[in-house]
């Protein structure tokens, strides 16, 4: 073997040594773990694992009635941020089109995706209060007192109130994806298209939506992605609360973890959570792909 | 250019100009009424920051106050340390970036300039960490980082931050396959070693991704809730999210107090945003079209 290739072998040992040790031991290993101690009824603390099979599975399919009321939460959010695609779609062709002061509004629309997430829970617990909070008094400003609510505390609409939040927050990066797409369409086929008499909706099915078709597949596995993922805005506004009532399926599985020390059966649902995500945005992009051919 | 873009304006709105107004009316609308949403909760605590318990009780929310009364942000700063939890912050995103920037900058040049056994295999390795759930994971890691013995120190963050991931390597792979292999040749023939190619030459001409990346990640690094709120338990160790919850569990129903801390930890996310938006727009785009 030559030096040259020797200096080669160093080099690559030396530049990958600590990012794959990193990816090892924080990644691959928990990756893992996640799976073997969903097979054990492990506390978290104890030393011994105790290998008890598809048990935590099974408890939690036929026992954990509130850990599928969380699921079904999860659903929530996903179906309401699905609602607002075409709309977040339309926000990205405004952007795109000659309206002036586009850059001002660009800033703005993405500008809660970007700033603190926490700070935004708690202004909207604020928002939302019972006590002295904005949403109450401005209805009664307007004369709708009738419609003032406990929004947070109210079963029926905690979760709404609470994918506000989430729309609030993360329609602005959808906005984004789509705006980055449209502006990758030449224009001259646009103005061709117009110019031959195409209207509005004929410009938009024809020629918009298919030359985004990436866009809307990538930004469609995100929304799903992410509504089973929801965790934070449950956590810092309403605790999941009250009850399970705006509990998520994410936030469930950590409380089983952290507050019940069940290691074992919130491995379980992690794991889980990881089929349902990977199955349900495969149905979804099959989907996605038939409704484009037909 | 702007030739093109004036013809391309007449042609639509000659063909039918009342129909582009109508749309451009209602566009402007549409902006506006998103710009008001997007206010709105901003606009309300920061009123309500410099309003006292009282006011807050009385006031309509919309009222401006008259931004003479800092007792709130007073608190905020005093009792509240949340300049601890800033210098903590900042702390945790600059040593976390600086090890970032480099391990993935290094893994990016290695896996695109060389080939080598298990290649593959630690592509397929990156690919894991992008499909594993994000919170669930701690379930796991957080054992793992008890016995590493990082458990309530700011290791535990950096170390979990500093690893770089698939969409990392994958924007620094795009910037490193426009360097022509033949600078890397040249260089060699000039008696460079490996190590002096990528610290020379690639690294320097990997500045746009870099700047790009870390911004990204800095605001990552400053908005994440549940690694600090898990891993860094004691008070001394808050960061300036964690000091807002802190602040949220200690102090709940004085909004005016909540409020002060809301905007303070709100103000240096929209600092940078406004000031590095072309990089934040750049790297969420080519983050998201790698799928």
């Amino acid at each position: 073997m030559n030096t040259l290739a020797v200096q080669k072998r160093i080099f690559i040992v030396c530049f990958l040594f600590i990012p794959v040790i990193l990816l090892l031991m924080f990644v691959v290993y928990p990756a893992i773990q996640l799976f073997i101690n969903s097979l054990t009824s492990w506390d978290g603390i104890s030393a011994a694992k105790e290998f008890i099979g598809f048990k935590n599975y099974k408890e939690m399919i036929f026992n954990s009635g509130d850990v599928w009321i969380s699921l079904k939460n999860n659903g929530i959010y996903f179906l309401v941020h699905l609602l607002f695609i075409p709309l977040e779609l339309m926000i990205a062709i405004i952007l795109d089109s000659r309206i002036k002061a586009k850059g001002f509004f660009k800033t703005i629309t993405f500008l809660p995706y970007v700033v603190n997430g926490v700070a935004i829970a708690y202004a909207f617990s604020f928002f939302y209060s019972p006590y002295n909070g904005a949403l109450n008094e401005m209805l009664k400003a307007v004369g709708l007192e009738w419609a003032q609510q406990n929004w947070l505390s109210n079963e029926k609409i905690v979760n709404f109130s609470l994918v506000v939040i989430s729309l609030w927050r993360f329609s602005g990066f959808h906005v984004v994806l789509f705006l980055a797409g449209l502006q990758s369409i030449p224009k001259d086929i646009l103005e061709a298209a117009v110019i031959d008499g195409a209207n509005a909706s004929q410009k938009y099915a024809k020629i918009i939506v298919p030359s985004i078709a990436l866009v809307i597949d990538f930004v469609l596995f995100q929304n799903m992605r992410g509504a089973l993922q929801v965790f934070d805005i449950p956590f810092l506004v309403t605790q999941g609360g009250p009850g399970y009532a705006s509990s998520t399926f994410t936030l469930y599985t950590i409380d089983t973890a952290f507050s019940y020390n069940n290691f074992g059966m919130a491995s379980s649902m992690g794991v889980t959570l990881l089929i349902m995500i990977i199955i349900l945005s495969w149905i979804q992009k099959g989907l996605f792909k038939k409704v484009g051919r037909g | 250019m702007k030739l093109q873009n004036s013809v391309g304006t007449v042609k639509p709105s000659v063909i039918n100009g009342k129909h582009v107004r109508i749309t451009s009316v209602l566009s402007y609308i549409i902006m506006c009424i998103i710009t008001v949403i997007v206010f709105l909760p901003i606009i309300i605590t920061v009123f309500a920051s410099f309003k006292t318990a009282a006011q807050i009780g009385i006031d309509f929310p919309l009222k401006m106050p008259s931004f003479s009364y800092l007792e709130n942000y007073i608190t905020v700063f005093t009792r509240g340390k949340i300049l601890l939890g800033f210098k903590n912050s900042v702390l945790i995103v600059v040593v976390s970036l600086v090890l970032n920037t480099f391990l993935g900058s290094m893994t990016a040049f290695t896996l695109n300039r060389f080939n080598f056994r298990f290649k593959k295999v630690i592509m397929a390795l990156f690919v894991i960490g992008m499909v594993i759930p994000v919170y669930v994971t701690e379930i796991a890691r957080f054992p793992l980082l008890h016995s590493l013995g990082v458990y309530n120190t700011m290791f535990a963050p950096i170390i979990i931050y500093a690893a770089t991931d698939l969409m990392q390597i994958y924007i620094y792979t795009q910037f490193v396959e426009k360097i022509s292999v033949s600078l890397d040749e040249s260089a060699m023939l000039d008696g460079c070693s490996y190590f002096g190619i990528f610290f020379r030459i690639i690294f320097p001409l990997l500045l746009p991704a870099t700047a790009t990346l870390g911004i990204i990640k800095a605001v990552d690094i400053m908005n994440d809730m549940y690694i600090p709120y898990l891993y860094m338990p004691s008070s001394k160790l808050r960061t300036m999210t964690t000091t807002l919850m802190d602040f949220s569990s200690s102090r709940a129903g004085s909004w005016e107090i909540l409020s002060a801390a809301i905007i303070v930890v709100l103000i240096p996310t929209v600092f940078i945003y406004i000031v590095f938006q072309k990089f934040i727009f750049a790297g969420i785009v080519a983050g998201a079209v790698k799928e």
